[in-house]
């Protein structure tokens, strides 16, 4: 978005840069033909050329050109209840997204990571992340993503998103996260 | 080492022969199945055992190693004394219900006060001295059977200063050893995972929660440490080479093998007590489920069935089954299972979540963690066919129960004391007494494993 302002604001000062050079340079131009016309004066003629009051015009509004529609959808992430690796109607939205920017970027590979909250054991969070990773790569390949361009890797409780002990916390933490390969 | 070859045991004293018998029918308990009968005995034998034998320690005079300096006497005995009681077999007498000034027994005259101590119905008694020898330090231990007035046997330790713990923790178990034919555990070690802000890493830690030693230090997630039943050996899981794979370190030589690196999770290995066979968890054939193999990686073969997930094994102390957690039944439950993939039976029924079993080294009890009562997870106990259930902590969460090699304690990680994310190590005795903290840096740890 930064970006494209940026964009924006340097067409801007072109267009009212080219507006000023109009005047001016005609003003350049008159006063050599003033003097010349003058003669080899003894005593120089000051002739004052007396610029036409020249109001600044403002500048011509150029509208700026749409940018380029380049729309970066970012891949979103899926959440579960707890102890489950079921795909709820939300994640659903976010996985059929995930599949719309997989299909436009046809050469991008991603890794979905599955994710638990603390509560329960190490051990079989790790399994219960496994899961959810694999349940969210299953959606996207039936979605006509090829397999091959998915991995998926379980980090159980080990690497939360949300540091709390309360349920926003845990409902933050049990995830499915994309990434994309570079 | 169980009182099994009777000539090492003292005589016809009166404790030992109590132990004797009380160590005869707990043998027998084992191994049958619960009939009500012998149940009822089973478990009558296993409080008693809780017998503890009067004992006093005398010398431990002072000893500084230059002027000004720490009493390393009065460390020496306080390590000692703690061992001894720690250990559940002996109830220490404190210094002030002693007739005479125990630290003044120089070692050679501690018979002295033995008519003493017998009048005060103390049964045992460890003489101990404490000597520098130029940069090194000598400790002598004597043991003593008070009733019949005998010397039971003696060790001298030689060592410096920085092992003067484990010198003590050496005699310690050395009077365990002669006064009830058991090994003792003051030189066990407990193996734990640390987290810090990115990464968890493994250390080793004595018993008393001294002297912590890091293991890994790879700076990536290292999961789930136990040791092989020699002690020898320590497995784990990995994150170093971006999967969790199995890993094997020798503690000896530092050596380190990649022992099961299979696509998707290789974790929450657990030994066969004969050290032949380890079982896992594999994630490669859709599901999450238990495995066997050797311990170099060899003989894979599957032993749990089902698309759900199936973890956390634990060996029945005889090697013949496996204790495991499964969701098989809608939420995570303890079920029990023969290695040869047969009998499947569901231990638990109550709460929502029953996990991480651990059966104790005597076969007669499962540790685990459960969600039943309603107040987070603690840990609890149950026999091994499902009855008997008993809850063992209440402050805090606790999680991740283990054994002590002689199934006399357990350790576990708890919440309690600690603000946020942090979790401490902490041990107590089979039966929930003397619970205490082991760790206090801060940090989250979890995940103990404890052997001799």
């Amino acid at each position: 978005m930064v970006r494209q302002a940026g964009e924006l604001c340097r067409k801007r000062g072109r267009a009212s840069m080219i507006s000023w050079r109009g005047p001016l340079s005609g003003l350049v131009l008159l006063l050599p033909v003033v003097l010349l016309l003058s003669g080899c004066p003894k005593r120089p003629e000051v002739v004052t050329a007396e610029p036409a009051a020249v109001a600044p015009r403002p500048a011509e509004r150029v509208p700026a050109p749409e940018p380029p529609v380049e729309r970066v959808e970012e891949l979103q992430d899926v959440f579960f209840d707890f102890d489950k690796s079921l795909i709820r109607p939300d994640a659903r939205r976010a996985l059929d997204a995930n599949i719309r920017w997989l299909k436009n970027n046809p050469n991008a590979r991603i890794v979905v990571e599955g994710h638990c909250d603390e509560r329960g054991t190490n051990e079989y969070n790790l399994a219960l992340g496994e899961r959810r990773a694999k349940a969210s790569r299953d959606y996207l390949v039936a979605g006509g993503i090829d397999n091959n361009r998915i991995s998926t890797i379980s980090y159980g409780e080990e690497r939360p998103f949300c540091l709390g002990h309360d349920e926003a916390a845990w409902q933050c933490n049990r995830r499915g996260h994309f990434v994309v390969v570079r | 080492m169980r009182c099994g070859s009777i000539s090492r045991c003292e005589g016809s004293d009166g404790v030992t022969a109590i132990r004797r018998i009380v160590l005869v029918f707990l043998v027998f308990g084992m191994g049958l199945k619960p009939v009500s009968g012998w149940t009822q005995v089973d478990i009558t034998v296993t409080r008693t055992v809780i017998q503890r034998i009067p004992l006093a320690v005398v010398g431990l005079p002072p000893v500084l190693l230059e002027t000004g300096g720490a009493d390393l006497g009065a460390h020496a005995r306080s390590i000692l004394m703690d061992d001894l009681e720690f250990s559940m077999m002996f109830e220490v007498l404190p210094p002030a219900f002693l007739p005479f000034e125990a630290r003044e027994i120089r070692l050679g005259k501690e018979e002295t006060v033995l008519p003493s101590l017998n009048s005060l119905k103390v049964q045992a008694m460890v003489s101990a001295e404490l000597t520098k020898e130029g940069e090194d330090l000598i400790l002598e231990g004597r043991i003593y059977n008070v009733a019949r007035g005998t010397f039971l046997g003696g060790k001298r330790y030689i060592g410096n200063a920085k092992a003067l713990r484990t010198m003590v923790h050496r005699l310690a178990d050395e009077v365990v050893l002669r006064l009830t034919g058991e090994r003792g555990i003051a030189t066990s070690r407990i193996a734990y995972a640390s987290r810090g802000s990115h990464a968890s890493e493994l250390y080793v830690m004595d018993y008393d929660g001294h002297n912590p030693v890091l293991l890994t230090g790879n700076r990536s997630i290292n999961l789930s440490p136990r040791f092989s039943p020699d002690g020898t050996q320590l497995a784990y899981t990995s994150y170093r080479d971006g999967n969790p794979d199995l890993y094997l370190l020798n503690l000896a030589t530092g050596q380190r093998d990649k022992i099961s690196a299979l696509p998707g999770l290789n974790i929450a290995p657990a030994w066969s007590p004969d050290g032949e066979w380890l079982a896992l968890s594999l994630s490669k054939d859709g599901g999450t489920n238990l495995y066997l193999m050797r311990p170099m990686g060899r003989g894979l073969h599957r032993l749990t069935n089902s698309m759900g997930i199936s973890v956390s094994a634990s060996f029945s102390p005889n090697g013949r089954q496996v204790a495991f957690t499964s969701d098989r039944g809608g939420a995570p439950q303890i079920y029990v299972i023969d290695i040869e993939g047969t009998n499947l039976q569901r231990l638990t029924f109550e709460g929502n979540y029953n996990a991480s079993p651990k059966w104790s080294p005597r076969g007669d009890k499962i540790a685990y963690i459960s969600n039943q009562g309603g107040d987070g997870f603690q840990v609890y106990l149950m026999n091994s066919d499902g009855s008997g259930v008993q809850q063992m902590t209440t402050l805090g969460t606790n999680e991740d129960p283990s054994w002590s090699p002689d199934g006399r304690h357990l350790v576990f990680s708890s919440t309690r004391g600690g603000r946020g994310g942090q979790k401490n190590i902490y041990v107590m005795h089979a039966d929930g007494s003397g619970q205490r903290q082991l760790t206090q840096d801060g940090f989250k740890n979890f995940a103990p494993d404890w052997s001799y």
